[in-house]
């Protein structure tokens, strides 16, 4: 029988084969359609979010009692980045960009490591930014600050 | 000269005799099956594949008027109503509320026609799991997806009708940038 089916056949007119084949020829079209419209349709950006709260927010809702934490505050200009922690301010930032436009940001990355080291505790940074600052910086900003285990990042207009 | 088979030849004159011409073999069938079970088998893996992992990418509405900017340290993209900031142009849900020119101009805090946009989308949202009566309360979430070259002028008064709106929890919609990426252009820095 060699794997076939059985289909009796056991009639007047002769024998019958007894392999059924079925035939997947439109099987394969429909395969190959639907493959090509997935492809077509499939985003291939992988995206993300960073979540951020306006100043005077709180992204968390377990709000913990106010303690000895001071506050860190970053000054986003278009030229410089000025940060403080509790009016303590540390040395001016200026804003450098490598040859693709991205501002350097390994001067603050150390900074912001060195609070962390003083206030192990300390999660949250607010970010004063000017106006003229460009979403693009300030979300690289942002990013930085989440990485160097800052995520409560609040954002808030610079005083003039 | 054509090329031959190698192998027994008999000369023109026997090609058709039975004993010594074509018919020394006997006739070979003319249809060929070609086996398809590995192909139909690969198939149907790679759409299960391609179903599997590109289902997602609903919650926002990429546009050539948008560029995201990179973030390595992000989190998954939540549902809810997005705000796009383009270069000219702000809109929600597809519905303009202002050109960007004529914003910046302004010195107001809020965007009138969105905050106004936003707390009809939240009346609504209320109506409806309310009518529903579903328990899961409004959590406030709102995407932000801006072009990188807007300036903080827009975005803060995004913002600022957003959280006027009462939705609190405002998330920046980047592009997913690996880590070890960042990290290289860091110690290159």
């Amino acid at each position: 029988m060699a794997g076939g089916m059985d289909l009796g056949g056991g009639g007047k007119g002769g024998k019958k084969p007894l392999d059924a084949q079925i035939n997947l020829v439109p099987f394969i079209d429909l395969m190959a359609v639907t493959i090509v419209f997935l492809i077509m349709s499939a985003v291939w950006t992988q995206l993300g979010r960073l979540q951020v709260s306006q100043s005077g927010q709180s992204t968390s809702e377990d709000q913990q009692p106010p303690d000895q934490k001071q506050p860190v505050n970053l000054l986003i200009t278009e030229k410089e980045l000025k940060l403080s922690v509790g009016g303590t301010p540390f040395d001016t930032v200026p804003v450098t960009r490598d040859p693709k436009g991205r501002i350097d940001l390994s001067k603050l990355t150390g900074y912001l490591a060195q609070i962390k080291k003083d206030q192990p505790d300390q999660s949250a940074i607010t970010l004063q930014t000017e106006d003229a600052v460009l979403y693009e910086d300030l979300v690289r900003i942002i990013d930085n600050c989440i990485g160097s285990q800052f995520p409560s990042v609040s954002v808030s207009p610079a005083s003039t | 000269m054509a090329i031959q088979t190698p192998g027994k030849r008999f000369g023109k004159r026997l090609e058709h005799s039975k004993v010594f011409g074509h018919g020394l073999h006997g006739k070979k069938s003319s249809n060929a099956d070609l086996n398809v079970t590995p192909l139909v088998d690969m198939f149907v893996i790679l759409v299960l594949f391609l179903v599997a992992n590109f289902s997602n990418g609903e919650v926002l509405m990429m546009t050539k008027d948008i560029n995201l900017p990179e973030a390595a340290n992000t989190e998954e993209l939540v549902l809810a109503p997005v705000v796009m900031v383009s270069k000219t142009e702000v809109l929600i849900s597809g519905a303009l509320v202002g050109r960007v020119d004529d914003l910046t101009r302004e010195e107001y805090l809020n965007i009138p026609a969105l905050e106004e946009k936003l707390r009809d989308m939240k009346k609504q949202f209320e109506d409806l799991h309310n009518a529903a009566q579903d328990t899961n309360a409004f959590k406030g979430d709102v995407n932000i997806q801006a072009d990188k070259s807007a300036q903080f002028k827009i975005i803060k008064r995004v913002m600022f009708s957003c959280a006027s709106a009462g939705y609190g929890n405002i998330s920046f919609a980047t592009l997913a940038a690996s880590p070890t990426k960042e990290g290289e252009s860091a110690s290159r820095d």
